[in-house]
């Protein structure tokens, strides 16, 4: 499968020594985990410091990522930051971008994702009197309210504010109307402003700490390290590519539905792997949707499948718009993940974890050793709303949280939450009952969730809430009628599903409740889907049944379907 | 006599420090690090040093124990009890990914398998009410599987028992009762905090420790007994404080980061009486780098600990000395990756093989054979020429794998690999130090830069011109400092509630109220373990605007008017975030009480070494300083001989046993009156 193909260090590199090269690279990637740091510690909003939902970048004159920090979401790696400075440089022009100015950006039509997601960013000018653009520094945060419903929209207009490139600090001065009308556009105006406030210090101080290092080699030495960087990683993510043989890969799978409607949501991939190149053809997906899960060319398709070839094909490149360049993408408008900018896009990111779990499955014969089966896939929110006896409003969100799928030579992991999710933590079950009208009476993992394979997906959890107070329940679970599957012969995992059970005894199992109505007494199952598993089942070593069976990974009855073993007392037997 | 001693059980070797609080003499020694039994190393330092056992009436005691143990899995056969439908909180812990790209990510496997988790009925609910009664009977049956099993210790978990402990205490009784012979431990014994994951993770660790912590103890203090000891052992806590050997016993998880927690105290310590108001205490070994920052003579305390870190592995809730760890210490690897790009760490040649100049086997350029090149290590000096180092070899192997890949040629390409090596090595520590105090809202240049270790001295003044710091402190005997410092620990003993709700007038008291009793307890337990007659305490409060997730914890001693913990409130807040609200509702999440007891500890101007002057005179050699400043012959002093008030400009190096200090160009130093070296940054 090997392939010729000259991969010569670019000339690039003949312009900068090696040394000088790394401790730049190092200084960058340290200036942008610092900022990550310092928005941390700044940030007022839960989003921001417990879900990460930022992304700190350095990008170069022309809107390119040169470095982004290591932590925050997957979906910020691909290009949110470098999409909104290269609207702003169409907008203004380098000429008209001065220093000390700050712009946010949050519009469907450059973004593309939900208005929460706020670009911030300051040019950085270097050089004798400031005079060289070296490039700038860019912020992204998810503004926790920005106006708009909170549920079910059907365009882009009734979900808040629309900020298109708009300079909120103009030449190091504050343009206060803009202060103005974004604080009286939220319904948390002080948490919405104190995050401001962090997003601006993070902007400006990583502006202060970029120029410095820039300053310090000069600014000629400092473009020629930020190309290499580039360069390198490309050269890298082209030297993997490689190794996978050429050929067309395809693969299909699809949402329950928008959402809103019930009809089945298509996701069909081609991936197209030549020489050093990848092509992922986004053509098959579904058209856009009445629901509010579209999201636009950039922020949905291009960060579908940069995140999907992040996690194949350059797991530890740091990310940089060079790691990217051999990956081609093929997207007409007006799909799902390349909607016009009046779509609803509420929940942008539901299709990601399907979308990203479909162009893995393509490549599971041509890169079965890092292909893995399909995870959970779906965001699995379960949220509850309603009022105490005082009148004062509750507001629950809690997560689901399910097993990712098994790959060559382990098991599947988990429970975890999508790939589209980075570091989102689990919110203590105990913290949760004493703010919320309901008494959790178990968490579990779910046993015989993890898909059947040589090497067996993950497990799903299963919780149990039981409500003590009237409240309303909407839930989002997906991929009820598109299971988690295998590759290379693993099988499916079961999906997930809620299971609700009057206090009058009546049952019910969905996977979205729309605006349900409990009562005290009721109690409601989550149980979230497992991982796919990899290889065939009749391959898994005998003692990896016996202690799944020990563990209550697996249950007797499931032991003897899926593995055609037999169980003597507590003994696993080959049949 | 009688001496006070402390001793650091390292990765390599077992240092000790003794003092005569009547003559003020000073004693130090190293051994070999003996495993398999530790209490023999300890018992060689003695005979090393000519000091009996009986002739001290002080001991306090560092160990790495626990973490290796954790790390290294090599604990006890544990079983873990749960509240019915809670056994798999341990396996699920927070759910999070830390790796975001790698789809083969996975957590550490939890300490106790899911087999030997066990669930009984019984519930706490939100208001510490008792939802569900205990069911002894079911207990009593996982007693006897247990029983069946040759279990070796079990935790006790149960949910909402931050609230209401009372059926985790029946529990441990009954299975203490029921079990004789097996290390039983329950949640609450260890923490009164919220958040069941963070709990039963802690407990699960205690249990796994428990058997091993408590043979070591028991038997240490058997050893020391029958050769005639009659004095005091002390364990070195994570938290800064001693741990007498019951509470050791007990708690055994409050030794995690007993060893380096040593350095901390002596950087505060010495902080103090040189009225030095904030550093960064520096520490570089080799295999890692770590720093945590002292202000006013105070080390931040975190109150929960990642064992093998947070990407990988679980919490421990206990209150642990905030240090950073950055994987470059001088064995740390030079390589090159497939795209030629160089790195440094954060694989390490550690002490075997170690790097390619100790000439044990070691084959991968290190940062240490990076120094020994550019001239900044002495090869016949190290560790007081108890050792030799091969420049050959190390000036080979940092040509054939890193220079010349790389394109460097001859000589002028070796040096200037080198450099680069120290280099990456220097923004990669000063990335950590940045991260300690950027986190906490402070600037690195209001700091000065107290540095330690075998490599600390040696790359302290790189690291202070990559952060603007001003000054450097370099302590006597750096190689040994973890131990100068578990010497001059005092007594401290922590304690944490959770205590929500709504700041007012009557929320203030009962703030107080719930010190009180917090202060109450500890105060017990420091005159019960070191019959402390002078207990002073600190309070925490831990706040945040009402409906806020994130946390500040705001010192509240003293204050009991609601208006002036509003304002201390506001005060730490407007220092952490920029601005602050006067307006909007403030909220208590939980109370953090410090208990401390000053203990007798020696003056730190005696601690300096009071030997005759080493041997060897000053003479000359060449040192790369780089790029700017090139080789220049530099003057090498002997640290032995250098008497306070010496003073002198950069370049210089000085040579001690354990350490070097390096001087740049440009730079001045002074000898203190307490021995410590002191660097102006030019």
């Amino acid at each position: 499968m090997s392939k010729t193909i000259a991969t010569d260090v670019p000339d690039i590199q003949q312009r900068i020594d090696p040394i000088t090269l790394e401790v730049i690279r190092c200084g960058v990637v340290s200036i942008t985990n610092q900022i990550d740091a310092n928005i941390t510690r700044t940030a007022f909003s839960s989003y921001v410091y417990e879900y990460k939902d930022f992304a700190v970048g350095l990008v170069d004159v022309n809107g390119q990522l040169v470095a982004q920090s290591t932590g925050g979401m997957p979906p910020f790696v691909a290009d949110a930051v470098g999409t909104a400075v290269r609207d702003g440089l169409r907008i203004y022009g380098r000429e008209r971008l001065f220093d000390g100015d700050v712009v946010v950006c949050n519009h469907p039509a450059v973004q593309g994702q939900h208005l929460n997601n706020t670009v911030m960013y300051t040019p950085i000018y270097g050089g004798p009197a400031r005079s060289t653009l070296l490039g700038f520094f860019a912020l992204n945060v998810h503004w926790i309210d920005i106006g708009g419903v909170m549920h079910g929209s059907t365009d882009i207009f009734m979900e808040g504010l629309q900020l298109r490139t708009i300079k909120l600090w103009s030449k190091g001065e504050p343009v206060e109307e803009i202060y103005r009308i974004i604080e009286n556009n939220t319904r948390m105006p002080v948490d919405v402003m104190g995050d401001i406030s962090a997003q601006l210090a993070g902007c400006l101080l990583g502006r202060d700490l970029t120029l410095t290092l820039a300053d310090r080699y000069g600014a000629e030495t400092y473009f020629a390290a930020v190309e290499t960087i580039m360069a390198q990683g490309e050269t890298s993510s082209r030297a993997r590519i490689r190794e996978i043989p050429d050929g067309t890969y395809e693969s299909e799978a699809f949402l329950d539905d928008d959402s809103l409607g019930t009809d089945p949501v298509p996701i069909h991939v081609r991936v197209a792997v030549e020489g050093e190149e990848m092509t992922i053809d986004f053509s098959g997906l579904a058209d856009q949707v009445p629901g509010p899960v579209n999201s636009g060319y950039f922020g949905g398709g291009v960060t579908a499948a940069r995140v999907a070839f992040k996690y194949l094909i350059a797991p530890r490149e740091p990310a940089n718009e060079g790691v990217f360049r051999p990956l081609k993408l093929i997207l007409p408008e007006g799909k799902i993940l390349s909607a016009r900018p009046d779509a609803p896009m509420l929940n942008y990111s539901t299709p990601f974890p399907t979308v990203i779990d479909t162009v893995i499955r393509c490549l599971e014969d041509a890169l079965p050793h890092l292909a893995t089966g399909a995870h959970f896939g779906t965001h699995s929110g379960f949220m509850m709303h309603g009022h105490w006896a005082d009148g004062r409003r509750f507001h629950g969100h809690d997560s689901g949280h399910g097993g990712w799928g098994a790959g060559d030579g382990h098991d599947g992991s988990g429970p975890f939450r999508t790939m589209a999710h980075g570091d989102t933590r689990l919110i203590p079950m105990e913290l949760q009952e004493s703010l919320l009208p309901f008494r959790v009476r178990s968490l579990s993992l779910r046993e015989d969730s993890g898909g059947p394979g040589k090497f067996r997906g993950g497990l799903g959890f299963r919780k149990e809430y039981e409500i003590s107070h009237p409240c309303t329940l909407n839930t989002n679970l997906d991929r009820r009628k598109c299971p988690p599957w295998g590759v290379r012969g693993g099988k499916a995992a079961e999906p997930g599903c809620i299971t609700i059970i009057k206090a009058s005894g009546e049952t019910e199992i969905m996977g979205k409740a729309r605006n349900y109505k409990l009562q005290p007494g009721d109690r409601v199952t989550l149980e979230t889907g497992g991982g796919g598993g990899w290889g065939p089942p009749e391959e898994r070593a005998f003692e990896l049944i016996q202690r799944d069976l020990d563990r209550g990974y697996i249950t007797a009855e499931r032991a003897v379907r899926d593995y055609g073993v037999r169980i003597e007392g507590a003994r696993v037997v080959r049949e | 006599m009688p001496y006070i001693v402390a001793v650091d059980i390292g990765g390599t070797f077992t240092d000790l420090v003794g003092f005569d609080h009547d003559t003020g003499e000073a004693i130090y020694t190293k051994s070999p690090t003996t495993y398999g039994n530790f209490v023999d190393g300890i018992l060689d330092c003695f005979d090393k040093a000519g000091l009996a056992p009986a002739e001290a009436n002080f001991l306090n005691h560092g160990t790495t124990l626990v973490i290796n143990s954790l790390i290294q899995r090599r604990g006890a056969k544990c079983a873990l009890v749960t509240s019915a439908g809670f056994r798999d909180v341990l396996e699920i812990a927070r759910a999070n990914r830390p790796d975001p790209f790698d789809l083969h990510y996975r957590r550490d496997e939890p300490l106790i398998p899911r087999e030997l988790r066990f669930e009984v009925p019984e519930r706490i609910d939100a208001h510490g009410d008792v939802l569900v009664p205990l069911d002894a009977g079911a207990l009593e049956a996982v007693a006897e599987e247990l029983k069946r099993l040759d279990i070796e210790a079990v935790a006790v978990f149960f949910m909402s028992s931050y609230l209401n402990p009372e059926h985790e205490e029946q529990a441990a009784d009954i299975l203490k009762r029921l079990l004789p012979g097996v290390y039983v431990t329950h949640s609450t014994e260890l923490t009164r905090e919220w958040y069941e994951y963070e709990r039963t993770s802690t407990v699960a660790a205690n249990a796994y420790v428990g058997p091993q912590v408590n043979t070591y103890v028991r038997r240490l203090e058997d050893e020391f007994r029958s050769r005639g000891y009659g004095g005091s052992l002390f364990m070195m806590g994570s938290n800064g404080g001693l741990l007498s050997v019951d509470r050791t016993c007990r708690q055994p998880v409050g030794l995690v980061e007993s060893g380096p927690i040593g350095g901390c105290i002596g950087a505060g310590a010495y902080a103090e009486a040189l009225d030095i108001q904030n550093v960064v205490a520096f520490d570089m070994g080799g295999t890692t780098a770590k720093c945590a920052l002292v202000e006013h003579g105070r080390y931040s305390v975190e109150s929960v600990y990642y064992v093998n870190g947070y990407v990988r592995g679980f919490p421990i809730k206990w209150p642990v000395i905030d240090i950073v760890e950055v994987g470059s210490g001088g064995g740390s690897i030079a390589w090159l990756d497939d795209q030629s790009r160089l790195h440094v760490g954060p694989q390490s040649a550690g002490a075997a093989p170690g790097p390619v100049c100790y000439q044990r086997g070691g084959t991968e350029p290190t940062v240490t054979d990076a120094n020994l090149v550019l001239g900044r290590l002495n090869p016949d000096r190290f560790l007081g020429g108890e050792m030799s180092l091969g420049v050959e070899s190390a000036r080979w192997a940092i040509a054939a794998k890193t220079a010349e890949p790389l394109g460097y040629k001859g000589e002028a390409g070796l040096i200037r690999t080198a450099d680069g090596i120290v280099s990456i090595a220097t923004v990669l520590m000063a990335g950590a130090i940045r991260q300690v105090s950027v986190e906490r809202g402070l600037d690195p240049r209001d700091f000065v830069l107290f540095a330690y270790g075998g490599g600390g001295p040696l790359h302290a003044s790189a690291l202070a011109r990559e952060l603007s710091i001003p000054a450097i402190v370099v302590p006597p005997e750096p190689g040994n400092f973890s131990a100068i410092g578990m010497l001059l620990a005092d007594a401290r003993v922590d304690a944490s509630e959770t205590f929500t709700g709504i700041l007012d007038d009557a929320l203030a008291a009962a703030m107080d109220g719930g010190f009180r009793g917090m202060e109450g307890d500890t105060a017990d337990i420091l005159r019960r373990d070191f019959g402390a007659a002078d207990v002073y305490f600190e309070r925490k409060a831990e706040m945040r605007y009402h409906g806020q997730r994130h946390n500040i914890h705001v010192p509240v001693t003293g204050l009991r008017a609601l208006a002036e913990i509003r304002a201390a409130f506001e005060r730490d807040y407007k220092r952490r975030y920029g601005h602050a609200d006067s307006k909007a509702p403030t909220e208590f999440q939980a109370l953090h009480l410090s208990a401390f007891a000053r203990l007798r500890r020696p003056d730190i101007a005696n601690l300096r070494r009071t030997m005759p002057a080493g041997g060897m005179p000053e003479h000359t050699r060449p040192v790369y300083f780089g790029v700017t400043e090139g080789t220049v012959e530099t003057v090498i002093y002997d640290r032995d001989g250098l008497e306070p008030g010496f003073a002198a400009q950069g370049p210089a190096v000085i040579e001690e046993y354990g350490s070097t200090t390096l001087i740049r160009p440009g730079d001045r130093f002074q000898v203190g009156e307490m021995g410590e070296i002191r660097i102006e940054c030019g």
